[in-house]
């Protein structure tokens, strides 16, 4: 049985003038223990609001998340999320937005800032523990975040563009960190992206969705051995099949 | 430090052509009382004495205003059930100046004092000198300045912190105290500072009515009475820098809590 279950979820929004907007209409989809799964779709399908219900901080209109076969109420206990826009928390110092998922479950500053360390150091911030995020560039805040998400410890993390707004080289690297985060951690991973590039880099599975309404148009699985070749002859096939589809829906939408 | 000088020397022109010191005293005059703090004025005690009292005054007040006016901004910014219970009140009483309260609140607890009502009988303590009138109006002088840029701290956080403090496992009492409360800090200490700025005016006026026994207030409207322009003037320059000085105090805890807002991208 999988991991989690997303189950027939529908979700409306009404907008400032008052027109509905269908954002998700049915959107069925599974995700398996230790599995990177990658949300790939153009801009307004859905992928955030699919990820806030998940996390528990929407309610979908009907349909249901199971996590472990078990519905979730209210802020989802097995996941965590990181945010399109970086949040650290402006007041607080690095080493402190990392431990702060730590903090939350009372655990004493000696154990919880030995623990920020490692995720620190995994995400290349040593030095900076003391910095403020104002101190910090874009990718230094983005992979703050990170850790923060990492240390709060959580099976299912899910990570909305998380490497949009960075440089192209920044976004490999820290493409890179990531995969030998998940697979020393064993996480699985929820990753939202509408680049198709990072999709193919990433994932074990693509699922490439529709947009308004939001749902699961197209299903794929990546099968290229890491650590997977841009330039390689089948990455570049994949690449251009995934454009098609891509085009595809939006010529025919 | 050059328009101070000039104030200065115009100031030193018309008393020297005027001379008069019970219209206009002269500059060393005046200088002269501040350079003496420890002189009894006009038998009613020196300076430090009355800075002492008012200040005393003010600091009651303010504190009791703090201790009322955050937690209920707290919870008005927060809860909207709050929000609706204190608001038709509050924008009512809010354009009513404080020092218009001033013979109300002298009516009502006439001139007695922590020290009388508490029953600190022995006593020559300072709360002697703090009036219930007065320690009314310092109250709501700087109560409406601290509930309200209260509520508008705690309204106004982003609710990406909020969020991302769920999605981290905070409780509602967790985020209250490590989210809503730092991320209000700024607005709160704003609160603060015109608060105290409003609560030093009010003492100063207060301290002018019938009943007042001492404070630099009071001594302002008996050195006019008793045309001692001098020892007037000087009060007015320590109202000034204590206000100054207050102010800055402020200042210093609230540049420690809201650096990173002025900084933040
Ligand atoms: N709170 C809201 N009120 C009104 N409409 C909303 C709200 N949130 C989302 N929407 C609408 O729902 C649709 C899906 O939004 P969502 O943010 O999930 O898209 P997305 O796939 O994450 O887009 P992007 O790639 O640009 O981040 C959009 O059309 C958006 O306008
Ligand atoms: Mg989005």
């Amino acid at each position: 049985m999988a991991f989690l279950n997303v189950d027939q979820i529908n979700k409306h929004f009404i907008n400032e003038r008052k027109e509905e907007i269908n954002a998700l209409s049915d959107l069925t989809f599974l995700c398996h223990d230790g599995e990177f799964l990658c949300l790939l779709g153009p801009t307004g399908c859905g992928k955030t609001t699919i990820l806030r219900i998940i996390s528990g901080l929407e309610q979908p209109d009907n349909g249901q998340v199971l996590v472990n076969e078990q519905g979730v109420h209210g802020i989802n206990q097995e996941s965590t999320l990181v945010f399109q826009q970086y949040s650290l928390f402006p007041w607080r110092n690095v080493i402190d937005n990392i431990a702060f998922g730590l903090e939350m479950r009372n655990i004493n500053r000696t154990k919880r800032y030995a623990r920020a360390q490692e995720f620190i150091d995994l995400v290349g911030l040593r030095g900076f523990e003391k910095a403020f995020p104002y101190e910090l560039s874009g990718g230094m805040q983005q992979r703050a975040a990170i850790a923060r998400a990492l240390a709060y410890d959580k099976r299912l993390i899910l990570m909305d563009e998380p490497f949009g707004a960075l440089d192209e080289r920044t976004r490999h690297r820290l493409q890179e960190e990531l995969l030998n985060i998940w697979r020393q951690q064993r996480k699985t991973i929820i990753f939202v992206t509408h680049n198709i590039d990072e999709a193919i880099f990433l994932a074990d599975r693509i699922l490439i969705m529709h947009d308004r309404p939001g749902y699961v148009e197209n299903e794929l699985k990546i099968v290229l051995p890491r650590p997977r070749d841009r330039k390689s002859p089948d990455f570049i096939k994949l690449h251009i099949g995934i454009r098609e589809v891509l085009e595809d829906m939006l010529n025919s939408g | 430090m050059i328009l101070p000088v000039i104030i200065l020397l115009i100031w030193e022109y018309y008393a020297v052509k005027f001379n008069n010191p019970a219209l206009l005293p002269r500059v060393e005059m005046v200088f002269d009382r501040l350079i003496h703090p420890f002189d009894n004025l006009l038998n009613t005690g020196n300076f430090v004495r009355h800075i002492f009292v008012s200040a005393t005054r003010v600091i009651f007040g303010f504190l009791l205003a703090a201790i009322v006016g955050i937690p209920l901004g707290l919870l008005a910014g927060r809860y909207l059930l709050f929000h609706r219970l204190f608001n038709p009140i509050i924008e009512i009483l809010r354009p009513l100046c404080p020092i218009a309260w001033i013979p109300f609140a002298l009516a009502i607890f006439k001139t007695y004092t922590v020290t009388n009502v508490f029953g600190v009988r022995y006593s020559t303590s300072i709360f002697e000198h703090i009036q219930l009138g007065m320690l009314f109006v310092i109250f709501y002088g700087g109560f409406f300045p601290i509930f309200i840029n209260t509520i508008h701290g705690v309204s106004s956080v982003k609710n990406s912190y909020v969020e991302s403090a769920l999605v981290l496992g905070a409780t509602h009492g967790q985020l209250f105290r490590k989210i809503i409360l730092p991320s209000s800090l700024p607005a709160i200490l704003t609160g603060l500072k015109v608060g105290l700025g409003v609560s030093w005016m009010v003492i100063i006026a207060a301290e002018m009515m019938p009943g007042s026994d001492a404070g630099i207030g009071y001594l302002i409207m008996f050195s006019y009475e008793l045309a001692e322009m001098d020892i007037l003037m000087a009060s007015m320059i320590i109202i000034g820098v204590v206000g100054t000085i207050l102010s800055g105090i402020v200042k210093v805890a609230a540049d420690q809590t809201s650096f990173w807002q002025a900084k933040e991208r």
